[in-house]
């Protein structure tokens, strides 16, 4: 077969291109850690979240030091705690779900971004360093409500922080 | 009809498209260039990434 040089070139450039995207993509996951938004959080039956331990209470609970778990409910048409109160320079691994139907899940601007799920746990972590508030909302068309469904998270400074929804 | 025209083969090896192989080359750097500003820049920049 005769392939003419530009071709080879091409060909040559468009493998190292691949080779580059997954070596990239790569780098992501290992060197700075990017992580998928898992499913590990398990089930929950969507229609008693007030008898399920996680959920009953929506909060934010210390697990560690600088580590946070924070529980919360996305529900026509609101998120519940709002605001989600956490502490700077903290790691916060957020467990999400819905009683009633799809909702989404986005710390705007950023990369927290997810679906939740009736029935299903949506688990993400994320690391919070700067205080601060951003805003959060459902991206996913949810009911006549929808575009009034918002709530906030506010990082607050360390000191300043008090733990949500005590027992 | 019409007047006699001027043919001139070549071979496979003589015929070099470098106007074709200029403009790969451009769109070759700007998908280089879009990619590192969408993932360093768009995505890794943007605080608050799924650890």
């Amino acid at each position: 077969m005769n392939i003419h040089n530009y071709e080879k070139v091409w060909l040559m450039a468009a493998i190292l291109l691949i080779v580059g995207f997954i070596s990239t993509v790569t780098y992501g996951a290992t060197a700075v850690g990017v992580d998928m938004i898992s499913d590990d959080g398990g089930t929950v039956n969507a229609s008693a979240l007030d008898e399920d331990p996680r959920f009953s209470e929506p909060r934010v609970e210390q697990v560690g030091e600088n580590e946070y778990e924070a529980y919360v409910i996305a529900q026509q048409f609101i998120f519940r705690p709002d605001p989600i109160t956490v502490p700077a320079n903290s790691t916060v691994t957020f467990f999400v779900t819905s009683p009633d139907v799809i909702h989404g899940f986005e710390i705007v601007g950023t990369n927290a971004n997810a679906m939740v799920v009736p029935g299903q746990v949506t688990e993400l972590t994320v690391e919070f360093n700067e205080p601060g508030e951003y805003g959060l909302l459902c991206h996913e068309y949810c009911g006549a409500g929808h575009h009034t469904m918002e709530g906030s998270v506010v990082v607050q400074p360390q000191d300043e922080f008090t733990q949500g929804g005590d027992e | 009809m019409g007047e006699e025209q001027v043919v001139r083969e070549i071979g496979h090896d003589e015929y070099d498209p470098k106007g074709t192989l200029a403009l790969i080359g451009v769109y070759f750097v700007i998908l280089l260039v879009m990619w590192v500003f969408m993932y360093f820049v768009e995505f890794l920049g943007n605080e608050l990434t799924v650890v």
